[in-house]
């Protein structure tokens, strides 16, 4: 397949003191910089990127693939680890000029001159806060992924580590990857600093993603676009529903699950919590409360949810609302785990941490849960000891 | 103003672009171990017709008198007025052969599949299909209102639990799987698939394409290969590829006859096979039954070519089969080696990426019993100079 000039196009920005909080003790190094500087925290940036743009070049050379052109920043944020790498199979140019020190702005209009430019994905080099930062410029628009190197990386755009990062980016340039959901979490910092550990589903972005195939002939597979795939598990949920016109459906977070709202015609939120009964919207974005209410009136409820970021968190990350009373209520047997097989092959467990570590137990002993993949076709999958 | 036939064009030269586009090529003259194909004198490595009975003289000579005695087409669909003599007698033998109390022959193999598998399993019900199942199962099961579950490839634990979900929700539950898994040569643990169902009153149902004719004494295929024949609930098969001819079989029970063909709709709607068809596929059987020598030959051929290439460094991977892959690794360099071994005479297709794993591009090869001692040192040298100009060896 060709290489598009988009394709080729890539944004490059790297988050400087992404990671440096984390051996000294600290959850990220958002607003806490001078703290994690005298606690003797030290880049790990240099190193990630000097991984990535290694592998990245044997493998471009390996392939044949040319005209790749980095749109990056100037200076920590991109430009000085290009240049201390030398030739590569590339070119390069600073597309913006950082201020001193960095901060998340510099990240954000950064990616606006991406966005202005045309690039077909952005790389970065951080953690939860950079991929937010990104995502809050470019939402779903380019692809991103991640190399991880921060405190925290519970979205799901980072790859495994800078090699994998590269080998992705290769497929991405030769067209073998399609792109799927990737969350963006990060902590909650309101509630955090009022002394909770809630981490926040912020939003949904997009990221390279192996496709699923069917075979259309004896030597001949095809890519089905993650969309299709999404609208055939819409198609299954929807006709559950139609057959189970008793049951209260809540709806949890994710764009997998939005699709189905999609397919039956209401209008859900995307990163909360929604109830629908015989086909109709009852609430949006419920809260513990009002799940736990609605839970009183409805005797039959179904609870419909998606692995939510890196780790594969079906409860815990991006929808505590769901809490322990709320899961008691709906009962493990009702719980409808759905997943488009792409990302399912890149979650190798489903996770809960529901906060109540008796439950945590009761799902953990199962073993195995049924995730939907498709219209009435299921998969059995592992769920983390 | 639509175009309404514009998207065929677009479509088209998406997949060229793609390269994804078939390029068809031609075969002059018969499917035989050595043969003309595209005006250049080949050996065959990638024809299905494992015992070379395609062109064999009592298949030819069948055909050609069914003609004389039959005609040349069956006038109808088998329901209604195209239910010859020669058909039925063909199920009879086929029965005998599979070891099994009734048979019934489909127009193809796919037909088969595409019209038994969503009768067997509806609402309420499940199928559970091996990952890597044929298209044909895919599109079966696609046609159902059962619930699919998927089981990772082969792997026997996974779809111990997989039975065991399904044993608490579903009415009935059917395990269907491929025999042969025709890219990597590797055969299904039907066995154990078969205890593992009866354990919860599963149904079983097998494709044996790659192993009709190929696996199990003289060639009868996956059940008799593990001593199960007559258990396994459908036996699928066909004719087109060792027995040489086309069609599609299915084998079982004559309650499962009974039932396959009133309610199989590809079988109910297609006119029946041609006389000389059916007359050749049950030459077929006969020389199975008589020749046990074509059966012995692909399997030597097989050992033979496979240690050759194994002693050149080459990499056959886990094939229990006459289907050897030369694993090749990029796909580039599997498309470079089919081309280059075409050129020195030897025909063999890439199977690249995304049908197996991207490092994983191979040419499949698939053994003919027809093939001389000669015919097959003339192929290894081919690979094994095509290989070591490309630095696969």
């Amino acid at each position: 397949m060709p290489i598009t000039h988009r394709m080729r196009t890539i944004g490059l920005v790297v988050n400087p003191i992404a990671g440096m909080g984390g051996r000294v003790g600290l959850k990220g190094t958002d607003g806490v910089l001078d703290k994690a500087l005298e606690l003797g925290g030290k880049p790990v940036a240099p190193g990630k990127m000097s991984k990535f743009l290694d592998a990245l070049s044997s493998l471009l050379k390996n392939e044949n693939v040319e005209g790749i052109e980095w749109l990056t920043c100037g200076g920590s944020m991109g430009a000085s680890y290009l240049e201390e790498f030398g030739e590569g199979p590339w070119e390069w140019e600073v597309v913006f000029e950082p201020g001193d020190p960095t901060t998340a702005e510099d990240t954000n209009e950064a990616c606006s001159v991406f966005s202005e430019r045309d690039a077909g994905l952005i790389v970065f080099c951080g953690g939860d806060g950079t991929g937010r930062d990104i995502w809050k410029v470019v939402g779903n628009e380019i692809p991103m992924i991640g190399i991880p190197s921060g405190v925290k990386m519970h979205s799901g755009v980072f790859g495994m580590n800078p090699e994998a990062v590269a080998f992705i980016v290769l497929r991405f340039l030769l067209g073998e990857l399609d792109v799927a959901d990737g969350e963006i979490l990060d902590l909650d910092e309101e509630r955090y600093r009022a002394g909770e550990w809630h981490i926040r589903l912020f939003g949904i972005a997009s990221t390279p993603n192996e496709p699923s195939y069917v075979q259309v002939g004896k030597m001949h597979a095809e890519a089905v676009p993650e969309e299709d795939v999404k609208i055939e598990i819409a198609e299954h949920i929807a006709e559950d529903m139609s057959e189970n016109k008793d049951t209260l459906y809540i709806l949890g977070s994710g764009s997998t699950v939005a699709a189905v709202s999609k397919e039956i015609g209401v209008d859900c939120s995307l990163l909360g919590v929604d109830a629908v009964y015989r086909g109709e919207l009852l609430e949006k974005d419920l809260n513990e409360d009002r799940l736990l209410s609605l839970l009183d009136q409805y005797e039959k409820v179904k609870l419909v949810l998606t692995p939510i970021g890196a780790q594969g968190f079906i409860l815990g990350r991006g929808n505590l609302q769901l809490s322990p009373a709320v899961i008691k209520r709906v009962g493990l047997n009702d719980i409808v785990i759905i997943c488009t097989p792409g990302k399912l092959r890149r979650t190798p467990f489903l996770r809960v941490d529901t906060g109540d570590s008796d439950l945590d137990r009761e799902f953990r002993a199962r073993e195995y849960l049924t995730v939907v993949t498709g219209y009435r076709t299921m998969k059995l999958w592992k769920i983390a000891q | 103003m639509r175009d309404p036939s514009g998207f065929m064009r677009e479509e088209y030269q998406t997949l060229v672009e793609k390269g994804f586009d078939w390029k068809l090529r031609v075969l002059e003259g018969p499917s035989a171990p050595r043969c003309r194909v595209d005006g250049k004198d080949v050996i065959m490595l990638c024809s299905n017709n494992y015992l070379n009975l395609s062109n064999h003289p009592r298949l030819r000579q069948a055909a050609k008198e069914a003609i004389d005695t039959h005609g040349v087409g069956s006038g109808s669909v088998r329901p209604i007025a195209g239910n010859m003599d020669l058909h039925l007698k063909v199920e009879k033998k086929l029965a005998s052969f599979k070891r099994t109390e009734s048979s019934l022959i489909y127009q193809t193999g796919f037909a088969a599949n595409a019209g038994l598998v969503p009768q067997l399993a509806g609402k309420g019900d499940v199928i559970i299909s091996d990952e890597l199942n044929h298209g044909s199962i895919i599109d079966g099961v696609r046609l159902t209102k059962s619930d699919r579950m998927i089981f990772p490839h082969r792997d026997m634990g996974e779809l111990e639990k997989v039975l065991k979900e399904a044993d608490k929700k579903y009415k009935r539950i059917l395990v269907v799987t491929d025999g042969v898994f025709s890219m990597d040569g590797d055969i299904q643990h039907m066995d154990k698939i078969q205890d593992l169902a009866n354990e919860v009153g599963a149904m079983t149902f097998v494709d044996d394409a790659h192993g009709e004719g190929v696996i199990g004494p003289d060639g009868r295929g996956i059940g008799a290969h593990f001593g199960i024949a007559g258990k396994i609930d459908v036996e699928m098969g066909t004719f087109s590829k060792a027995f040489g001819v086309v069609g599609g079989l299915i084998a079982g029970s004559q309650d499962l006859v009974n039932f396959a063909l009133n309610k199989s709709r590809t079988w109910l709607l297609s006119g029946s096979h041609p006389p000389q068809v059916a007359a050749a596929q049950f030459a077929a059987i006969d020389v199975l039954e008589t020749e046990p020598e074509h059966v012995n030959n692909l399997w030597d051929n097989t050992k033979y070519f496979k240690k050759e290439l194994d002693s050149m460094g080459f990499d056959t991977g886990q094939s229990e089969t006459p289907i050897t892959p030369v694993m090749v690794g990029e796909s580039h360099k599997a498309k470079a080696l089919s081309e280059r071994t075409f050129e020195l005479g030897v025909f063999a297709l890439p199977i690249v990426f995304p049908m197996v794993a991207r490092d994983k591009a191979r040419i499949r090869t698939m053994m003919n019993a027809g093939l001389t001692k000669d015919d097959l040192n003339d192929a290894l040298a081919a690979f094994e100079k095509a290989g070591k100009e490309l630095d696969i060896i």
